[in-house]
């Protein structure tokens, strides 16, 4: 028998290696379920756009970032997810928002209960000014959820990665925590009311860079759980967390006396960074223009 | 930290041994089919390249995405840089496998001679021993095992050299099958050389500094 008979057939079979093309990667994330529809979606505060005609879908159980210069609206956009921007005085939403296929914006929904479900952390870590247990248990305690809420706090704190480091002092206070636990502690009391998505609006550029890590790791474990939506001014953070990024740019008016922000790009954070279809997507990711 | 960078940086050295392996294959198959002038080993071989380019491929694409997403540095990027000429050295050693397999083809009709096949086993064997050890020296980070890869390579430059005056000691009835087993001595010790570079590779990723293990214009050896 021959010496390539001998080792095995020719063909090498069961050869597990690891999927990363490109397009694979796309059909893969768009068989997954729809968390949010948008469909020309325009945002305008008093009157002037500062957003238009976007249309996406973000996917469950992905880390979703949204890039671009400043003033380009993605921080505008993010807060559409969850009707933040419904406390501003004068912003106006047109187009549609769809959650799981229901209108975000319908008439009977309640945009506290939108809120409970869309978590958001900021850029600048916000805990209250309460023990580290107050911070977690607050949202339970107000909304009524019932089951132990010790045990709801741990569970909390466990999946922000913060429990081993805070367990022995839950009642000490929030603001003693360095900037990275306070920014964890924030997602940990977004986690103790049963988020379904948690947005995140520059959440480490406040941060150290191992702090950084850490968050960005700790997106990594909450995407199998959560559907996260990020923004961040930070393109390498994008191309280390996000499974897919949406690129924003400014447009200004011929005569230059308004800005306003619009999509350029959505895809994969591979094709984004590897070979992107939009010019301008090239010119921002590779620094040319910002 | 950064569990998934880790996991890809792994996956990366995994798919290069796979390379290996399946280049081990190709180098045991190419010179028996040569030895003992089995054509259908010898098409084997040739169909088998198709699936050591497709790893060389994906490998390829895996490099291009992880340093897009991921910018590694220090010896991330030395392991980095150093799975990317490695791969293309082993794709390599994948085609000349192809070229002794095809030139075995042209030949299996011709009468040949003992003393060389004995050799081309011999330097097969040397070959085989040189990717595993240029691997294990990438692997474990150690560049004097890197650096043993000469010794190693100097032998089968030998052969290489000794075919020549073989075939002068023989008639001219083997001459085709002569100039053939030129070239087909020429691709192992080409494939031995592409294993002396991915031992550079190792060394440079150990070290942080690239330089080459021997230079033709400062080799004190022979020609002969």
């Amino acid at each position: 028998m021959s010496a390539m008979r001998q080792m095995g057939t020719p063909r090498v079979q069961g050869t597990r290696l690891p999927e990363v093309t490109v397009g694979v990667e796309r059909a893969e994330i768009e068989r997954r379920e729809k968390v949010f529809s948008v469909a020309e979606l325009g945002v305008s505060y008093s009157g002037k756009p500062a957003l238009e005609e976007v249309t996406l879908d973000v996917y469950e159980n992905t880390v979703t970032a949204f890039i671009g210069p400043s003033g380009c609206g993605k921080s505008t956009f993010i807060r559409c997810f969850n009707r933040m921007n419904d406390l501003i005085p004068g912003a106006r939403v047109e187009g549609t928002v769809l959650y799981h296929g229901a209108d975000l914006y319908g008439r009977d929904v309640d945009p506290v209960d939108v809120r409970r479900r869309i978590g958001m952390v900021f850029q600048k870590p916000n805990p209250f000014p309460k023990s580290i247990f107050d911070n977690v248990a607050f949202g339970p305690r107000v909304l009524g959820l019932g089951g132990n809420l010790d045990e709801r706090v741990e569970g909390a704190l466990r999946r922000a990665a913060l429990w081993d480091e805070v367990k022995d002092r839950l009642k000490d206070g929030a603001l003693g925590l360095s900037g990275g636990q306070q920014q964890r502690l924030c997602i940990a009391r977004a986690l103790a009311v049963e988020p379904d998505v948690i947005l995140m609006d520059e959440p480490a550029s406040a941060l150290d860079p191992i702090s950084t890590t850490r968050i960005e790791d700790l997106m990594d474990e909450l995407k199998r759980d959560y559907t996260i939506v990020i923004v961040t001014h930070n393109m390498q953070q994008a191309a280390r967390v996000a499974d897919m990024t949406a690129f924003f740019s400014v447009v200004v008016d011929d005569d230059g006396s308004a800005r306003r922000g619009i999509l350029v790009e959505y895809d994969t954070t591979s094709k984004i960074f590897t070979t992107p279809s939009d010019r301008r997507t090239e010119d921002y990711v590779t620094g040319r223009f910002g | 930290m950064r569990a998934s960078f880790q996991e890809e940086l792994r996956e990366l050295e995994e798919l290069l041994d796979r390379q290996a392996e399946l280049v081990l294959r190709s180098v045991r198959a190419a010179v028996e089919a040569l030895v003992a002038r089995d054509v259908e080993l010898a098409d084997e071989v040739i169909a088998f390249d198709d699936d050591i380019d497709d790893v060389y491929l994906r490998t390829q694409e895996a490099i291009e995405l992880l340093l897009a997403r991921q910018t590694p540095v220090a010896s991330d990027l030395r392991l980095v840089l150093a799975i990317l000429h490695s791969n293309v050295h082993l794709e390599r050693m994948g085609d000349l496998c192809t070229t002794i397999a095809k030139l075995t083809k042209l030949s299996v009709d011709l009468p040949s001679d003992e003393v060389l096949l004995a050799a081309f086993r011999e330097m097969g064997e040397r070959c085989e021993e040189m990717i595993r050890t240029a691997l294990r020296s990438l692997h474990e980070r150690d560049a004097v095992l890197a650096e043993s890869l000469i010794h190693l390579d100097e032998m089968i430059d030998l052969s290489n050299r000794r075919v020549v005056s073989r075939l002068l000691e023989l008639g001219p009835e083997n001459l085709e099958w002569g100039l053939r087993a030129i070239l087909m001595s020429r691709c192992l010790e080409r494939i031995g050389d592409n294993a002396v570079d991915i031992g550079e590779r190792a060394a440079f990723l150990a070290t942080g500094e690239f330089r080459e293990f021997t230079d033709a214009s400062r080799d004190p050896r022979p020609l002969v």
